[in-house]
């Protein structure tokens, strides 16, 4: 038994499940579901579907280098059973599983990061300027508590004065 | 109509075969059509019966060949199953010439066929490879992947010529 990557959306193939098509070159395509092989069918390239692993790894949404890929590498050689070494992997499975899920879900957080700050900065901005529209501005300056705190800013006498002059 | 409908349902590495190859004028109501007026509905692969053509794969001199009788199974035969054939183009110089009747072993399939661990493989065009009453291939190699199903069928002479097991 082995498990298969849907050559479209690289999910794994369980067995029982899935096509394969075999081209006349001799090359085996597997799908995991009917929507991956109608999608093949009509030619599109995975590289450009966008929830295909194959898209997020290649426009930097999934991560992409990592030592706990090297685990699931193919290795065509079969090995002999041993039962200590087929409970040890098992256990590793788990455990690396949690390892790689823990660390993309990091990178992908990392990636949302600036784009969080970016966002809390507009909605502060946006706070200040436009609470009239929640708020009438005499109760606003009778009720401190909902406002941002007030910076005092020096204007100097001269240029008050200077003002005062080009209205007139 | 079937010509056109067949390329516009054509996958990557389509076959050489063109529209004779999907047998749509059948005799019997197991031919399926193609449904709707969609532009990507797929073709409804189905069962070589008679007067379906295929691509002879192997050097016995015949090219084409269309099946007369599936000896297996009611509604046609499938991949791995023995057919009998009549030679429709040939090599100038072969074993085989036109309008031979002789016997084929179906080694690729264009309709999926279920594998005993649950999945379904399917190949890209109709392809045989003639043999002997007893079930010897005439000719000496085999050209394109061939499916494992015919181990159990007992091709085994077939699949040591092949270059590449499906």
């Amino acid at each position: 038994m082995r498990l298969e990557k849907c050559w479209f959306c690289s999910s794994t193939v369980y067995p029982g499940h899935g096509i394969q098509f075999v081209r006349n070159d001799a090359k085996i395509f597997r799908f995991c579901r009917s929507k991956c092989h109608k999608n093949f069918k009509m030619k599109r390239n995975p590289r450009k579907v966008k929830w295909t692993k194959a898209y997020r790894r290649l426009h930097g949404k999934d991560m992409t280098q990592d030592s706990t890929f090297e685990f699931e590498r193919k290795r065509n050689r079969p090995e002999r059973y041993d039962r200590n070494i087929a409970e040890n992997t098992l256990k590793a499975i788990k455990k690396i599983a949690k390892i790689r899920s823990d660390r993309s879900s990091d990178h992908i957080k990392n990636r949302l990061k600036t784009g969080k700050i970016q966002r809390q900065k507009e909605a502060r901005k946006q706070l200040e300027q436009d609470i009239h529209l929640v708020k009438a501005p005499l109760a606003l300056a009778q009720d401190s508590s909902l406002r941002l705190p007030k910076i005092k800013v020096n204007v100097s006498q001269t240029q008050t004065e200077e003002n005062q002059q080009m209205e007139e | 109509m079937a010509a056109s409908f067949a390329s516009k349902c054509s996958r990557v590495g389509r076959s050489l075969l063109g529209g004779p190859g999907n047998n749509l004028s059948g005799l019997q109501s197991a031919s399926n059509e193609v449904v709707g007026n969609n532009v990507w509905s797929q073709q409804q692969r189905t069962f070589i019966q008679m007067r379906t053509v295929l691509k002879v794969v192997d050097n016995s001199g015949a090219k084409k060949v269309m099946c007369i009788q599936a000896l297996k199974g009611k509604k046609g035969a499938r991949l791995g199953d023995t057919i009998v054939a009549s030679v429709k183009e040939a090599m100038p110089n072969g074993k085989v010439k036109k309008g031979k009747v002789v016997y084929g072993v179906v080694v690729r399939a264009a309709m999926q066929r279920g594998r005993c661990d649950g999945s379904e493989v399917k190949f890209d065009d109709n392809a045989v490879v003639l043999v002997d009453k007893q079930g010897q291939p005439i000719g000496t190699r085999v050209f394109g992947p061939v499916p494992h199903e015919l181990r159990k069928k007992k091709h085994v002479k077939i699949l040591t010529l092949a270059k590449h097991i499906a």
